[in-house]
This record gives structure tokens, sequence and C-alpha cells, in this order.
């Protein structure tokens, strides 16, 4: 079945739940790299 | 300010006035004056998505706390990009489908008048509290750096916002958030830039980091749970996702800005660019802040930023010796900084902190929010210094403008036209939009003109929005996802879920970003027992 036309896939990745989650493993990693940052340069 | 700083200032706010009404000058129908005909690109809804929620506050206080707290604040966005991608999967798609001016229209369409009605009161009144607080919060400060009296800040400020909201329409407030966002992250890396080049030749960045990091000004992730603990991994992530949840998915004055997308798609990537954007974007801001701190290490400080507050702390017969220990200290921070000696440093920060805790105490209010303007205003060169100025001056303008022309449509669409006036032209619509929004706009200046006295501004805005967040987000979870609850289930579970958050902020200690949990889950908890008590047979009578 055609999807309904005024959804539109994305302009990368192919489809929208590949979109959302790049968006959920980028944000582990920025936690990530956020905490890495903090125990680096704690007191 | 030097002359060339205000022809800067005035220059800027001319061009973002005149740029917004230019972009907004055919919206000459209902649809848009409120939606820009649904013609906007996911960039520019990205970007006004942005700015109004980084207001001047955010620029002005967020800098601040990083100052005095460190860089922890930065986990309050954490639950946002979760709360993105929850909301392009179901609300985006729904509202669009839906072809409501509203996110509260479509809450008639699912349960009932009522419903919509209370929800639309609810909104009214935590948006109106809010714009006026997002009105005082930046006139305070900077009515305090321009020398301009208070109320004369507000009415400039509360003026040009209703002029160019009034006339331009959704599409001047959005285009000028677009300028406006490019200008102020470009400011701020300049700022950044500045504050690092201007430390003594024998510091290094990475020096500067790692004296940032010795005074705990880089705690950006604090894994520790503590329900009193406003900023944790645990509350940014629940706490923040729910909030975030509420923001951009039941409060209109983000909901128009993706309603105004041009596709689904459009809406969608408007958020997700939000998603992947606004953590790094806080991080930076609050790192600037903690690079002012280390700025601040090796050139002397005031002992307190607010320069009226200075003045009268001197007055006091305490303060000479309040300014000994804070001399004290600074010398002793600073050789312990150029020594590597991290112990010797703590030491000092914590006489220091000392010092400035007393003189904060005598003054009576806190300095956060005058910090980073300090900085700019005594460090930077001429012409940035207006530069900075005006953009946090617009960005106060570019929040406000979002907010009454929310306010404005709610009136229009939700009560006006809904409830006294249903089958009118549409140009009768436009003016009364028009009217509405000038109506808001000089309310809001009102209500900021006896607004003063908050502490860290950013979060007595949120505290506001919190009270009223997770009522509102309940009522769309009951909305989108329990199809057996019905109208009575979801307007007896706001009235029980707004009774609960009131209740927790009363009688507990429980830090402001759980209200949103606890309201959420009240109102579908009374919303799903409501609908098994109105499905159970009756017994026949006797």
């Amino acid at each position: 079945m055609l999807p309904p036309p005024d959804d539109d896939p994305p302009p990368v990745l192919g489809t929208w739940p590949r979109v959302y989650g790049f968006v959920i493993v980028y944000l582990a990693a920025l936690i990530g790299a956020f905490y890495a940052f903090t125990v680096h340069f704690a007191p | 300010m030097r002359t060339f700083d205000w022809v800067v200032l005035f220059a800027w706010l001319i061009f973002l006035v005149s740029y917004g009404l230019w972009r907004g000058r055919d919206s000459s129908s209902v649809n848009q004056f409120l939606l820009a005909g649904k013609t906007m690109p996911w960039y520019a809804m990205g970007l006004s998505i942005m700015a109004t929620q980084a207001s001047a506050i955010t620029f002005i206080s967020t800098t601040g706390q990083s100052y005095t707290d460190g860089m922890r604040f930065v986990q309050f966005y954490f639950g946002l990009p979760l709360a993105m991608v929850v909301l392009s999967a179901t609300a985006v798609p729904i509202f669009h489908r839906a072809k409501v001016y509203t996110a509260y229209e479509y809450l008639e369409h699912r349960f009932d008048a009522k419903t919509r009605a209370l929800v639309t009161i609810v909104f009214l009144i935590s948006r109106g509290l809010g714009a006026g607080l997002a009105l005082a919060a930046p006139a305070i400060v900077l009515s305090v750096i321009l020398g301009w009296p208070f109320r004369v800040t507000i009415l400039i400020m509360g003026g040009l916002v209703v002029w160019f909201t009034t006339m331009g329409g959704i599409k001047a407030v959005t285009w000028a958030d677009v300028q406006q966002m490019i200008v102020i992250m470009a400011a701020l890396v300049l700022a950044a830039i500045i504050a690092v080049a201007s430390l003594p030749r024998d510091i290094s960045f990475l020096d500067a980091v790692h004296i940032a990091g010795a005074a705990g000004r880089l705690n950006a992730v604090t894994t520790h749970f503590d329900w009193n603990d406003r900023f944790n991994l645990w509350s940014g992530l629940i706490g923040g996702m729910f909030l975030a949840l509420a923001y951009f998915g039941t409060d209109q004055s983000q909901v128009q800005r993706y309603l105004t997308g041009r596709s689904i798609a459009q809406s969608r990537l408007s958020l997700l660019f939000n998603a992947t954007a606004k953590v790094p974007v806080q991080f930076f801001i609050l790192f600037l802040g903690a690079m002012v701190f280390v700025f601040f290490v090796f050139v002397r400080p005031p002992l307190l930023f607010h320069p009226l507050e200075m003045e009268a702390v001197k007055a006091r017969p305490e303060y000479n010796a309040i300014q000994q220990q804070f001399d004290h200290a600074f010398d002793a921070r600073q050789q312990a900084a150029r020594a590597n000696d991290g112990a010797g440093f703590r030491a000092a920060q914590k006489e220091l902190d000392a010092a400035r805790l007393s003189a904060i105490q005598l003054a009576g209010d806190n300095d956060t929010n005058y910090i980073f303007l300090y900085f700019v205003t005594h460090y930077l060169p001429v012409g940035v210094v207006g530069l900075v100025v005006g953009v946090i001056f617009t960005a106060a303008m570019s929040a406000i403008s979002g907010e009454i022309n929310s306010l404005a449509t709610v009136t229009v669409i939700d009560i006006y036209r809904r409830h006294f006036h249903p089958d009118a032209p549409d140009r009768h619509y436009l003016i009364a939009s028009r009217l509405a929004t000038a109506f808001w706009g000089v309310y809001a200046a009102a209500f900021a003109s006896f607004a003063k006295g908050f502490g860290a501004l950013i979060v007595a805005v949120n505290q506001v929005g919190s009270l009223f967040y997770g009522g509102m987000l309940g009522v769309f979870v009951l909305a989108f996802f329990v199809k057996r609850v019905g109208a009575n289930g979801a307007f007896l579970g706001v009235l029980a879920g707004e009774a609960a958050i009131f209740a927790a902020a009363k009688f507990t200690k429980i830090a402001f970003l759980w209200y949103n949990v606890i309201g959420c889950v009240v109102v579908v908890a009374v919303g799903l027992a409501v609908s098994v008590v109105e499905k159970r047979p009756r017994q026949a009578p006797v």
C-alpha cells in the first residue's frame, strides 16, 4: 500500500524509524562523551 | 557601553524588526497570520523553535549558572532528543492530518468541548504567566546594564514586540528568529574566543579547562539519584523528557511552529534538528560560562557583579572585612592556579565563595544573571559589546513574540471562534487575531512591570511551566494512546493531575522536573479509573 501523500520519506537513512534510531544512538554517544569529559577533568 | 556600541545595538534592532516585517508582509489571511500558510521549511522552523526556547534568559542565566554551579545544568536537556523522537512519530502526523490551528482543537475532535476548554484555560494561565516572566527577566538585567529605568526597558521591548508580531504574524516571528539564532551563536562563539584569548600568555586553553575542572565547573554529568536534586542524569533523562514532551507536544507556542511546516516531513525534520543540536549548543553555552569563570581567576572580578547591589553593599559596615576576605582568597586562588596546586585552589575557592555569599546575603539577591553581561560590557571590544547586548535584547523579544502569537491564536481559535463567533468571514478572524496579539503583548508588559525579584530566572520560568505541563501532557497521552478513555475521564484526569502537582509543590521538596512526570501519571491513572467506572454495567433498579 502506498503511504499517505503527505508523509514523505526522510532525506537521509531511508525511513523515519532509522532516523529516530540514529537520534537515540547519537544522544547516548553525547552523554557518554560528556561523562568521560566530566570524569577526566574532575577535581 | 560606548557610542559605537549603541549604534550597533540600534542598527541590529532596526534590522531585525524590519526584516521580520518584510518577511511577514503578506500575512493577509488567518492561515497566513497564524500558520504562515503552511509554507515553512524545516530549517526555519527548527531555528525558530530553538530561538523561542533559548530566550535571553538562557544566555544570561545559563552562563552565570555555569560560573557559580558548573555545567550540570546541561543534563536538564538530555530528555529533549527522546521527546523529539516520540513527538515526530506521534504528535506531528496527528496534528497535521487533523488540520488544526491549535493543539487544543484536536482535543475536541478526540474528547469533547469541555476538555478542550479546560486545557485551553490551563494553557492561557501558564503561558500568560510565562510571557510576563520572559519579558521581565531579561528586562531586569538589561535595564541595569543599559542604565535605563526598568519600566522604560519593558516599554521599548514590549512595544517593538507588539508592533512587529501584530503586523507580521508568525512569519515575521519565525524568520526574525532565524536571523536571531544565527547571530547569537556567532556572538557567543566570539565571546568564548575572546575569553580564552584574554587569558595570561602562560595559560593555554587546556590549562584553562583543567582549572575549570579543578574548580568543579565541568561537572556535566552527575549520576547519583536524588529526588530533591534538580539536575542529574536521571532527572534530566526522565523529568527532562516529560517536560520536553509537554513543552513541544502540548504548548501552543511550540506546536504552532511545526504546524507551519509545508509537510509532515518538514515538521519532523525541524524537531529532529533540535534533537541533535540543542544539547551540544547548551553544552557550549555552559562551557562559555566555565571559561568566563577561568578568565576571572586571573582578572580580579568585583565582589558582586550586580553594579547597584555592589554599591549598596559598599555602604554597609561589614563591607571592608568581606572585601578583604575576597581579595585574599582571589590572590591565593590565582597563585594556586599558577602553581598547579589543586588542594590550595579549592581551599581558596571555598573562601572566595564564602565571601561572595556574605555579600549576596547583605544585598538580599544573587547576582548570577549579571556575570556574563559584566564580562561582555567590561572586556569585549567596542562594537562586539553592542552586538552581544543587542542580540540578548532581541532574544528576549523573540521569545515573547512567539508566546504572545500563540496566546493570540488560542484566544481567537479556541475561545472566540469556538464559543462566541463561529461563522465570521476570514477577515474578521484576522482582525481579531491582530487585536488579540496586541492585547497579550500589553498584558505581558503590564505583568512584567510588577515581576521583579526572581533569583535564577530560567529556573523560575521552567518552574511555572512545570506546574501546568504535567496535566496537559497527560491529557494528550490519553488522546493519542488510550482509546478506551472518554471525555469524562480526560476532564477529571486533568483536574486530578493539576491537584497532584500543586500538592507536590506545596507539601514536598521534590525537584520541579518531576512535577511533569507526577501530573502526567495521575491524569492517565484517573482517566483509566473513570473509564472503568463508566463502562461498568449499571444494576437494574429494584
